[in-house]
C-alpha cells in the first residue's frame, strides 16, 4: 500500500499543527463558531446530538494492520472502546474530547492517516471497491487512482469551499462494488482502442431527498488526463452549485437542470482550456504510486485442504462462511475474506479495540498485513490462502466476528440514526438490530439468499435506503418515529432507484413488515431467484397487497 | 484596514468611489463593476488608474472589454464559505490573462489565506486584529499537492525533478 514521503508527512503534519492552532484560537473566541464550523468541518469533527463526532479517513478503504492497531488504540483512549466503520470506508469516533482531537490528529498521523476532508462542502474520501487489487475481475487497480485523488483533492486552494460535499467512487472492474452510479463522480476503469488504461466518466449521481443516477459525460478520458478533467469538472459546478438552498446545491440538481449534455459540453471547453496546464501528475509519478500497489507475490496453492473439508463438514456456519464471506482471488488457492461486523442483534459497522487489534494480528498472520474497509460497514482480508481458513476462522468466531451472512439479510447497512445524529428523524441502529436477530438463523439466513437492507434515519440518505433492495427510510409523523419502506433499489453496476412501497410504520410493527415483504418474497421467487430479481420480475403489486390489503 | 501582499507584489493605494460619486481626475479610482460596464470610457478618461470591485459570485466575463486596461480587480467575499471567489480570481488571472493585481476584500478569514495566495490574488484586505493570524497562516503549509497560478509546484511534480537531478 502506499507509504507516505516527507512531502505527506510534511503537509499532513502541517495540518495538525493548523487544527491544533484552530482549536486554541477557538477555546479563546478569536473564531467565531460559525467561522470555526467549516475549519473543524473540514478535518472530520462534527457537533452531534450528544457530542462531538470525529470522522477519520481510510482512503479508498486501505488500511496496513498498524494502522487498524493505531485506530484501536484511538477508540480505547480517546473513546469509549470502540469504532464505526461507515459506508464511505471511513471509521467514525462518537465521543471524543474537542480538546484531545489535535492530539488524535498527531496519533493519526504518526500512522500516516488523518482526517482531512472527511466531512464539509470539500471534495471527500475517494472511495472504491473493497476488494481492489485481489479481485480477478479488475483490470488494474483503482486505488492508484484513488491515491493520486487523494493527494490532488486534498487542500486544494480553488475547491474547498464548494456548494457542497462531492464525492468520488472508482471502480476498475465491472462489477461494481464502489455504488460508482451514486457518486457526484463516478469513475469506472477502461481499456482504450490501443489497450491504453483510462476510464468512463459519470456525474450527477447522489442520494438525499432527489435521488438521482449518475449519467455519463465521457466514455473513454485517458489516464494522463484524469486531474485535469476532473479540475474542469469542479469548476463547472463550483461556479454554478446552488448555493443558496442546501437541499439543491449537490451537482446531481446542476446536471439536472442544464442536462447532462450541456454539462458535458462545459466541462470539455473548460477542459480544453487547462488539459495542457500542469495539473495532472507526470507519468513518473503514476509509475511511482503504482508501484506501492504491486501485487504481493502470493504461491499459486491449491483450492482445497483437508482441514477447511474437516471443519466445513461438522461445523455449520463455518460452511456457509465459506461459501458466503469468500471472494474469489486473482491467485488460485486465495480468497478475500469478508469479516462481518453484523453480528445479530449487534450495531452494523462497529468493531471493538480488541477487536480491531484482533483483525490487525490476523491480517499480519494471513493476509500480507492488508485490511480493507467495504462500503458495506464490514472489513476484509484481501489475500487470504484457502489453507489458513480453518484457523482464520476459528479465531474470529471466537471474538464473535465469525458470522456468515455477508451479503445476506442480515448483512444490513444502517447510518447512526437518531441515535447519534443531530438530523435524524428515526432510530435506524435498534431497527437493524431487531431484524439482525430476527434473521439470526443461519438457515433461514440461507434460505432468503442474497437481500440488501440499507436503512436511513432520514432522508439524508446516509444509509443507502434508496440503493437497497429493501430500503427503509426514517421519517417524522407528527413527532413520531415512522419508516417507509422502498423496494428494488441497486447500488451495482445495475443501478436503480427504490421505489417507496406506500404510508410507513410504526417503530413496533416495521420489523414485522419487513418480515411480511420476506415472505412474500420467498412465496413468489422461482427456483434460486435473488430478492432483487424477483422484485424486477413482479413489480411491487403483491407486497403491496401483502402489507397494505389486510388493513 | 491593513493589506496584506500575498504575492510579493506590494500593494497598490486606491481611492474608493461610490457609485454615485464623481472620480477625481487622475485618482487611483476603485469603482464598482456595474459602474464600470455602464461607464467604462468616461472612467478611464478621467482616473489615473482604475480598479474594478466585483462581487465573488459575479460574472467574470463582465470585466472582459476592460481586462487590458485595469490596474487592479478587487473580489468581494459576501460569506468566506461562498468559494466562487477563488474560481473568479482564476478566470481573471488564468483564462484572461490578467496581469494587474487581485485583491480579495470582504469575508475572508486567515485559514484562507494560502488558498487565496495559490488561487491567484496578490494582496487581501484584514481586520487589524486578524492581521497576525493571517501571517501565521501564510506560511502555515510549505509543501501543496496541486501547481497554482503563483508559482507553487505540486510535490507529484517535485519528487521527479528531483529523482531527474539524482540521476544526471
Ligand atoms: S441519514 Fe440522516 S439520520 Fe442517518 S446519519 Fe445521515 S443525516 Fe443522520
Amino acid at each position: 500500500m502506499y507509504k507516505y514521503d516527507e512531502y505527506d508527512h510534511e503537509i499532513v503534519g502541517a495540518r495538525v499543527a493548523e487544527f491544533r492552532d484552530q482549536v486554541n484560537r477557538r477555546l479563546k473566541g478569536e473564531l467565531t463558531e460559525e467561522e470555526f464550523r467549516p475549519l473543524r468541518l473540514m478535518n472530520g469533527l462534527y457537533l452531534q446530538l450528544h457530542a462531538y463526532m470525529l470522522r477519520v479517513a481510510i482512503p479508498y478503504g486501505t488500511l496496513s494492520s498498524d494502522q487498524l492497531r493505531r485506530l484501536a488504540r484511538i477508540a480505547r483512549v480517546y473513546d469509549k472502546g470502540y469504532g464505526h466503520f461507515t459506508t464511505r470506508q471511513n471509521i467514525q469516533y462518537n465521543w471524543p474530547k474537542l480538546v484531545e482531537t489535535p492530539d488524535i490528529l498527531q496519533e493519526l498521523a504518526d500512522v500516516e492517516m488523518h482526517a482531512i476532508q472527511t466531512s464539509g462542502n470539500c471534495i471527500r474520501n475517494v472511495t472504491t471497491d473493497q476488494f481492489a487489487g485481489a479481485t480477478a475481475e479488475e483490470i488494474d487497480d483503482p486505488r492508484i487512482y484513488g491515491e493520486i485523488i487523494r493527494q490532488w483533492s486534498s487542500l486544494h486552494p480553488e475547491f474547498s469551499f464548494l456548494p457542497r460535499k462531492f464525492k468520488i467512487a472508482i471502480t476498475g472492474a465491472e462489477k461494481d462494488r464502489a455504488a460508482v452510479k451514486w457518486h457526484d463522480i463516478g469513475l469506472v476503469m477502461k481499456r482504450g482502442p490501443e489497450g491504453e488504461p483510462g476510464f468512463e466518466v459519470l456525474v450527477g449521481g447522489g442520494m438525499g431527498r432527489t435521488p438521482v443516477i449518475a449519467k455519463t459525460i465521457r466514455d473513454f478520458l485517458p489516464e494522463p488526463y484524469l486531474l485535469s478533467y476532473l479540475e474542469a469538472i469542479l469548476r463547472v459546478y463550483n461556479e454554478q452549485g446552488n448555493r443558496d438552498n442546501k437541499y439543491k446545491a449537490r451537482i446531481k440538481i446542476l446536471v439536472d437542470a442544464i442536462g447532462a449534455d450541456e454539462f458535458a459540453r462545459q466541462t470539455e471547453a473548460e477542459w480544453e482550456k487547462m488539459k495542457d496546464q500542469p495539473i495532472d501528475v507526470p507519468a513518473e509519478e503514476i509509475a511511482r504510486i503504482r508501484s506501492y500497489f504491486a501485487p504481493p507475490a502470493l504461491p499459486v496453492l491449491d483450492a482445497q485442504d483437508d482441514a477447511v473439508d474437516a471443519l466445513a463438514a461438522k461445523n455449520v456456519m463455518f460452511k456457509a462462511w465459506l461459501k458466503n464471506n469468500t471472494h474469489p482471488h486473482k491467485v488460485p488457492g486465495h480468497v478475500a475474506v469478508t469479516i462481518s461486523l453484523k453480528p445479530a442483534g449487534g450495531i452494523p459497522g462497529d468493531a471493538s479495540d480488541s477487536q480491531m487489534e484482533l483483525i490487525a494480528d490476523l491480517a499480519d498472520q494471513y493476509s500480507q498485513g492488508d485490511v480493507r474497509v467495504s462500503h458495506e460497514q464490514n472489513l476484509i482480508l484481501p489475500h487470504v490462502a484457502w489453507r489458513d481458513l480453518a484457523d482464520l476462522w476459528t479465531a474470529l468466531d471466537g471474538a464473535g466476528l465469525g458470522f456468515a451472512n455477508a451479503g445476506l439479510v442480515s448483512d444490513i447497512i444502517a447510518c447512526p440514526g437518531l441515535d447519534y445524529c443531530s438530523l435524524a428523524n428515526a432510530r435506524s441502529i435498534p431497527l437493524a438490530q431487531e431484524l439482525s436477530n430476527r434473521f439470526a438463523d443461519l438457515t433461514r439466513l440461507e434460505d432468503v439468499g442474497p437481500l440488501k437492507i440499507k436503512i436511513s434515519g432520514c432522508i439524508n440518505s446516509c444509509g443507502h435506503h434508496h440503493a437497497g433492495h429493501i430500503g427503509i427510510l426514517g421519517v417524522d409523523r407528527r413527532g413520531v418515529e415512522n419508516y417507509q419502506i422502498l423496494l428494488g433499489g441497486s447500488g451495482e453496476e445495475d443501478a436503480t432507484k427504490a421505489e417507496l412501497l406506500g404510508p410507513g410504520f410504526g417503530a413496533d410493527e416495521i420489523a414485522d413488515k419487513i418480515e411480511q415483504v420476506i415472505a412474500v418474497y420467498l412465496d413468489i421467487r422461482e427456483e434460486d431467484e435473488h430478492f432483487l430479481a424477483a422484485y424486477r420480475r413482479v413489480g411491487p403489486a403483491p407486497f403491496k397487497e401483502a402489507l397494505y390489503a389486510a388493513a | 484596514m491593513p493589506l496584506l501582499s500575498l504575492s510579493g507584489i506590494h500593494p497598490t493605494d486606491w481611492v474608493e468611489f461610490a457609485d454615485d460619486q464623481p472620480v477625481d481626475e487622475g485618482a487611483y479610482a476603485a469603482v464598482s463593476a456595474a459602474r464600470l460596464a455602464e461607464d467604462g470610457d468616461t472612467l478611464f478618461a478621467a482616473a489615473g488608474q482604475v480598479a474594478a470591485i466585483i462581487d465573488g459570485d459575479a460574472d467574470g466575463d463582465v470585466l472582459a472589454p476592460y481586462i487590458d486596461r485595469l490596474a487592479a480587480i478587487w473580489i468581494n467575499f459576501k460569506a468566506f464559505n461562498d468559494g466562487r471567489g477563488f474560481s473568479l480570481a482564476l478566470r481573471f488571472k488564468r483564462d484572461m490573462g490578467f496581469k494587474g493585481e487581485v485583491r480579495a476584500i470582504g469575508k475572508v478569514i486567515p485559514d484562507q489565506a494560502q488558498f487565496l495566495a495559490r488561487s491567484g490574488f496578490d494582496s487581501v484586505e484584514v481586520a487589524e486584529e486578524r492581521v497576525a493570524a493571517f501571517e501565521t497562516a501564510l506560511s502555515r503549509y510549505t509543501s501543496f499537492y496541486q501547481c497554482t497560478i503563483n508559482g507553487d509546484m505540486s510535490v507529484a511534480h517535485r519528487r521527479h525533478m528531483r529523482a531527474d537531478k539524482g540521476a544526471a
